[in-house]
């Protein structure tokens, strides 16, 4: 039987606590605290700098934090007995010896956990390496290291992986191969976190986000919740203007003239349209405006950019 | 451990710099040849009377001065090559307890080393008395009571270079430093005593150092050193320095991030 905490505990894959790491004088982690749960692609997002890519080096016990807690299935890294079927983690493409071919850098893994060659071949055909899977991994292009470091995070099967900016460096087919590789896995009932730099390829890709700046937890929050946030009202075109314009601010409603129509504020597209039919009014069109995801990351991350453009001018 | 091993052996051979050094044990070894071919050149031009008295430096020589070095520098690669490639993070994901990483590496390091020791000084042993035949250089037949303890002393010194190696890879994390580092140990440093040291610290200090503490292993000084340490005390300074490269290898790596 487990008790109640334990079932709270089964859903959080990934959990970070008040991760503190300092370099010198800079704090890369600064109490950055967050969750990530099975079955859906989490993005990891902030700019370059913001701490991603130490805050996942610290989950896999690369480095070692100052202070708090990285715990994968509850644990630490370091207490995985077999960690290659717990996580699977891609970090730096370009990790591997030049000289080993592909198949033998995945053997070389696979080795330390027992796994067959066969689960190799294996995977070398599922990440569309197999032709090249004698070659030597120096030859290879950045995609195809990508395609070999996704082939080494899979390896064991593992629940939870951990991709630092999987799609770096891949051409289009590439990155749609991963996207719907990362939806595929996570809808096995997998924990995926993806890191990147880039809204617009999250947008696309995670159902959460998880933004980070300067080490600290920017928003926690789904790609619904955080386009909802960042709406910016509706347009309305309706060649009776002022009469809505007027029923609108009776129901508390602001409202602007703005580019051949009216911008509406304080109010929602289906209340403007019940109000509209209401009254006769035709509408010839509604827009909810929200700002851009790419916009609303900007706007959250302003803040918190390590390296300006100022700042390096200076 | 049998995983870790079997992974870290693949590792190692299937990288070329293993295999440009087994090259190189290759070279040494056509060396030795040479050697033993000039050895019985020497020995026919002389007088039959003179050659009674003839001394030479055995057959395996050119090796017991090369292949340490080379086994050091595979000690060296084992480690900063991970580095190096940023191959490091994805062998300590894979095995998180460092030590054990380390472990893994020096056991196949060792045993690499010491097949390529025993096969390399017994064969360039052989090769001398084949080439010198019947011509009576005592060098080149030594009775085998004589000749085994010297191989294995041999055989202990190519190991310990390779643990050495393996352990200051690991503190220094850089293939240029790990190397210089061998190269001082072995080379450097034993000349360096012997022409700067005053007497008798020369001899004092010199004793100290792998490349002399082997022959007194093997209780074969002749008249290198005027007070040798005693073979088990030799033996165990020898085996002190790859376990103290060791520890410090580990420490290093246990503490540090990559």
């Amino acid at each position: 039987m487990r008790g109640p905490d334990a079932a709270a505990r089964v859903g959080r894959m990934i959990e970070v606590r008040e991760l503190t790491k300092r370099y010198g004088g800079t704090a890369a982690l600064d109490g950055l605290s967050f969750e990530v749960r099975p079955g859906t692609v989490t993005g990891f997002l902030g700019p370059n700098g913001s701490g991603k890519s130490t805050c996942m080096r610290v989950l896999l016990g690369l480095a070692a934090a100052d202070s708090g807690a990285a715990l994968v299935n509850g644990r630490r890294y370091r207490e995985l007995e077999r960690p290659l079927h717990e996580v699977g983690a891609l970090l730096d493409a370009s990790a591997g010896h030049g000289d080993r071919t592909a198949r033998d850098h995945l053997r070389c893994l696979a080795r330390t956990h027992g796994i067959g060659d066969r689960r190799v071949t294996g995977l070398l055909e599922r990440v569309g390496l197999a032709g090249v899977a004698r070659r030597r991994v120096g030859g290879f292009s950045l995609g195809m290291r990508q395609r070999l470091g996704i082939a080494a995070a899979l390896l064991g099967d593992p629940g939870v992986l951990l991709l630092d900016e999987p799609v770096n460096g891949l051409d289009p087919d590439g990155i749609r191969w991963i996207r719907e590789l990362m939806r595929t896995l996570a809808a096995e009932g997998r924990t995926v976190l993806v890191s990147s730099h880039l809204m617009g390829e999250m947008a696309l890709t995670a159902d959460r986000l998880v933004v980070v700046g300067r080490g600290r937890l920017i928003a926690d929050t789904s790609v619904a919740e955080l386009e909802r946030r960042f709406r910016r009202g509706v347009l309305v075109r309706t060649p009776r203007g002022a009469e809505l314009a007027a029923a609108l601010a009776e129901t508390g409603a602001t409202v602007s003239a703005e580019d051949g129509g009216i911008a509406v504020h304080g109010s929602t597209a289906e209340e403007i349209g019940e109000l509209a039919a209401a009254r006769g009014i035709p509408l010839y069109e509604v827009a909810t405006r929200s700002a851009s995801l790419e916009e609303a990351y900007m706007e959250l991350t302003a803040g918190s950019v390590a390296h300006r453009a100022e700042e390096v001018a200076r | 451990m049998i995983p870790l091993l079997s992974a870290e052996w693949l590792k190692l051979r299937s990288v070329r710099s293993t295999w440009l050094n087994a090259a190189a044990v290759v070279v040494l070894l056509a060396l030795c040849g040479l050697w033993s071919f000039a050895v019985a050149g020497i020995w026919d031009g002389r007088p039959p009377a003179e050659r009674a008295a003839m001394r030479a430096a055995p057959p395996e020589y050119p090796m017991s001065l090369a292949l340490p070095l080379c086994t050091g520098v595979l000690g060296v690669l084992a480690i900063t090559a991970e580095h190096a490639t940023g191959m490091i993070r994805v062998s300590l994901a894979a095995v998180p307890r460092r030590g054990r990483l380390l472990a893994a590496k020096a056991g196949v390091v060792a045993a690499a080393s010491l097949a390529a020791g025993l096969v390399a000084f017994t064969a360039a042993a052989l090769l001398g008395r084949l080439i010198v035949g019947g011509r009576g250089v005592a060098e080149f037949h030594r009775p085998v009571g004589e000749e085994a303890p010297w191989i294995a002393s041999l055989c202990l010194l190519v190991v310990v270079s390779a643990l050495v190696g393996l352990g200051l890879g690991a503190v220094l994390r850089s293939t240029a430093g790990g190397v210089a580092a061998v190269t001082a140990l072995l080379f450097v440093l034993p000349t360096l005593v012997t022409t700067v040291a005053p007497d008798p610290w020369n001899e004092r200090i010199g004793r100290l150092l792998p490349t002399s503490l082997f022959a007194q292993l093997a209780d074969r000084t002749g008249t290198m050193l005027d007070d040798p340490l005693p073979p088990a005390a030799a033996g165990a300074l020898l085996v002190g320095y790859a376990a103290a490269a060791l520890a410090a290898g580990a420490l290093a790596l246990a503490r540090r991030d990559v």
